[in-house]
């Protein structure tokens, strides 16, 4: 199973996340309320891809996108992005994302990102 | 489209962070208002806010609070980029309000089962007017919502050219892509793909042209998908594959062009622009990586009931820990190895059930800060000013109570603004200050937590309630013999009110003995004091915690009893030259030359026993507040930790007995009556 670490700060964001995930065969082995923490467990749990939310507290999703990257090149990033949050996700993807989803979606297109994206 | 049933689990995780949000959102914004306006820090808090329930609430399809969420989201934004100068705060305070009581309502009715069917149109056409006008004043035709604008001036995308790769274009391309619906930002979707296709090609074009044009682009593509033309050296197969592992694709229709003439006629609009300019990522500072605000304390939220049976389990534990160390055919055995190892239960067994009762502690500050939004309202309202002073708010109290004190706060500080306090002019007519202080205190005192009510106000009216009560027939002993506090505690009884007209708030006489029946639910008490022109003082004392307590049992004849170690002051044998009679007949006992009524038990419960003279039993001493009173029992048995279950309804429901708090399992399988002492002392 493909392990997964959810970054946003609603915990009912994550819960929505992991519940999609875990229904479709992903294991989600953590969760992170900002970007900070976000950083700290990509480095103890080498997940196999990251959701990222982009509006956080203490460091946001672009920022902690960009250390994981630093800290690890082959870093698989998707963004979580809310309408009309075109210029972040654009920097977003500009430094490295690998995709995103748009808020609210929907269940087929959250797994069907995250497979593409493994695959690469 | 999601599925209804699928999301009730996080039906329970959406009202519960959403209502945490609105809480915080309302503190944020009554302390902003007191000092002079919004600082930075509050906007951009309240703009994550209302981003984050925007976000959730659409997840959950309930798009009336989503839509309002982003309109109040909209003018936050605008707030955080433009900082426009001399704007009406109390108007823009009133304002969110509103919007924050709109959530709440529709809240509300979620949590009750209903449908979130409100209509917050009005409310949302209010903000944008209020935005607009905003917009205006600050003479900025071209600050609009767009995001891009603000974050700085447009951006210029430009991709790098691999220096690498080598691509002489044998191959030319057309690709028509389509992407899925709802997929959203189609035109970043495009762009991203043709940064991709940077690695395989140095030449293409695209239509529309320019992916990032704001207006229209996103439009173009979803009706009539995203056009790419480019020369490659990869082949049909290659090309397809490489196109097919784009996200959110629906649709690739790919072409070979045969014809280089073909491609240049083809595709005659702009080129995108290959530069050898780099994209600058600024570098994160190592040090900052792992600053101590990042690594906040982990917490994780648990279902309330799941921890209501952790306590139950706890509970029993320790009458089972108590009915193996204690288990009568252990009865006169020398058992060192064992005594050590059942001290090392009971080590551990104590331990679990401070950390499981720690758990449910909750400080009484969440409940305290509500109260801001209850005297802000109630002063507008009265046109009185008032001030909230708060003390002890980190006390904790067990959650099962926190919620039966909420309500009863509440309305005491509703009486207190409408009832009790004066208005500015008479305050000053006074020689008071201009402004009211209601003070809320919280402290813990044993195993009772005391929470006052405090205000400077007028008083209660002594005469006015008497007269009342009269006209209610509410006395129930002569009025020579009633102290003032008593008299004052008359405003407890139901159907009991002095106020003629009846307010919106308060004055229907359904109020205070609301309050003393909440607290007395939670087996706590209510008491009142007051002096005239001085102010009133409401007293809730409420226990910390009903369930595990540390006790004493006793005998008396067959029966046992435990009494609550907290209350016990001290316990001796009485000799028989310090047992007098005082001039109403009462025993009492000498205790280092004071006096003490003696309390038999076995006369007050109505037990059998052969140990009636009191040298022969056994005194122990407890106190309730200022007094003591000596208990005369058989023995004592022994010190235990005792869970508390209360009395059978059955029980309860024939007679209120005076003096027992509940009952409990013993180690030996027998059942001890707790004695709740202030129940002993009214006789």
């Amino acid at each position: 199973m493909k392990k997964v670490l959810i970054v946003d700060d609603a915990a009912f964001m994550r819960a929505s996340i992991r519940m999609m995930l875990e229904k479709n065969g992903f294991e989600v082995v953590g969760e992170a309320e900002n970007g900070l923490v976000g950083i700290q467990k990509y480095k103890e749990l080498s997940p196999d891809i990251v959701t990222m939310d982009i509006t956080m507290p203490d460091m946001d999703g672009i920022e902690s996108l960009k250390a994981i990257k630093e800290y690890d090149a082959k870093a698989k990033i998707i963004m979580v992005s809310a309408m009309g949050q075109e210029p972040m996700v654009m920097d977003a993807v500009v430094s490295g994302a690998k995709s995103f989803i748009v808020k609210p979606f929907k269940e087929e297109l959250v797994v069907q990102t995250l497979n593409k994206v493994l695959e690469l | 489209m999601p599925d209804r049933s699928i999301n009730e689990p996080m039906l329970d995780i959406f009202i519960f962070e959403t209502v945490k949000q609105i809480e915080q959102l309302e503190q944020l914004i009554i302390s902003n208002e007191k000092f002079s306006c919004y600082t930075q820090d509050a906007i951009n808090e309240i703009f994550r806010i209302m981003h984050t329930i925007k976000g959730s609430a659409a997840m959950m399809l309930f798009d009336n609070i989503s839509t309002l969420s982003h309109t109040i989201e909209d003018l936050f934004y605008f707030l955080r980029e433009e900082k426009p100068e001399g704007m009406d705060c109390t108007a823009l305070s009133d304002l969110v309000l509103e919007g924050v009581d709109f959530i709440k309502v529709e809240v509300e009715k979620i949590k009750n089962g209903h449908k979130a069917n409100g209509d917050a149109e009005r409310i949302s056409e209010k903000m944008r007017s209020f935005l607009a006008a905003l917009k205006k004043v600050e003479l900025s035709a071209a600050v609009t919502a767009e995001y891009s604008e603000a974050s700085g001036g447009k951006r210029q995308y430009y991709i790098s050219k691999d220096k690498t790769a080598v691509n002489t274009g044998k191959n030319a391309f057309k690709a028509l892509i389509r992407f899925e619906e709802g997929c959203g930002m189609e035109n970043i979707r495009a762009f991203s793909l043709i940064r991709d296709l940077k690695d395989i090609t140095n030449e293409l074009r695209s239509i529309p042209e320019d992916v990032m044009a704001c207006d229209g682009s996103i439009e173009a593509i979803r009706k009539e998908g995203f056009t790419v033309f480019l020369k490659t050296d990869l082949s049909y197969k290659e090309m397809n594959d490489f196109i097919m592992k784009t996200v959110c694709l629906k649709e690739l229709i790919l072409a070979k062009l045969d014809d280089i003439e073909v491609f240049n006629k083809a595709s005659q609009e702009k080129r995108i622009v290959l530069e050898d300019n780099e994209i600058e990522s600024p570098r994160l500072h190592k040090e900052e990586a792992l600053t101590p605000a990042g690594l906040q304390q982990s917490i994780i939220s648990v279902n309330v009931n799941k921890l209501d049976k952790l306590m139950d389990l706890v509970g029993e534990m320790v009458i089972a820990e108590a009915m193996v160390t204690q288990n009568p055919d252990l009865k006169g055995l020398e058992l060192h190895n064992f005594q050590k190892a059942a001290r090392q239960l009971k080590k551990i067994t104590s331990e679990l059930q401070d950390m499981v009762m720690s758990i449910r502690m909750i400080p009484i500050s969440a409940t305290f800060h509500k109260m801001q939004r209850i005297v802000r309202d109630m002063c507008k309202k009265l046109n009185k000013e008032v001030q909230l002073e708060l003390i002890g708010e980190e006390t904790e109290v067990d959650k099962n109570i926190i919620e039966h004190i909420s309500d009863p706060l509440m309305h005491l500080i509703r009486n207190s603004i409408d009832h009790g306090m004066e208005n500015a002019d008479e305050r000053l007519k006074k020689g008071k200050p201009q402004s009211g202080t209601i003070t809320l205190t919280a402290q813990n005192a044993g195993s009772d937590v005391v929470i006052t009510v405090k205000d400077d106000g007028k008083g209660l009216n002594r005469e006015k309630i008497l007269q009342r009560a009269k006209e209610h027939d509410l006395i129930y002993k002569p009025e020579e013999e009633m102290s003032d506090k008593e008299i004052y505690s008359l405003i407890f009884l139901p159907g009991f009110s002095t106020k003629d007209n009846i307010s919106e708030f308060s004055g229907r006489g359904v109020g205070m003995d609301v309050v003393v029946k909440n607290i007395e639910t939670v087996g706590g008490g209510v008491s009142v004091d007051s002096a005239a022109d001085k102010g009133t003082t409401v007293t809730l004392k409420i226990p910390l915690t009903l369930a595990i307590i540390d006790g004493m049992n006793i005998r008396v004849g067959n029966a046992m009893y435990t009494i609550p170690t907290i209350s016990i002051k001290e316990s001796f044998r009485a000799n028989e030259r310090d047992l007098i009679i005082d001039p109403d007949g009462n025993e009492m006992v000498m205790v280092r030359g004071q006096c003490y009524p003696v309390l038999r038990l076995h006369e007050h419960f109505k037990v059998k026993t052969i140990v009636t003279n009191i040298p022969e039993g056994i005194i122990v001493m407890v106190e309730n507040g200022e007094d003591s009173i000596c208990i005369f029992a058989d023995e004592l048995v022994g010190e235990q930790q005792v869970v508390v279950k209360t009395l059978p309804a059955y029980i309860r429901g024939m007679r209120k007995i005076q003096g027992l708090a509940g009952c409990t399992l013993l180690g030996d399988g027998s059942i001890s009556l707790i004695l709740n002492i202030a129940g002993l002392f009214e006789k």
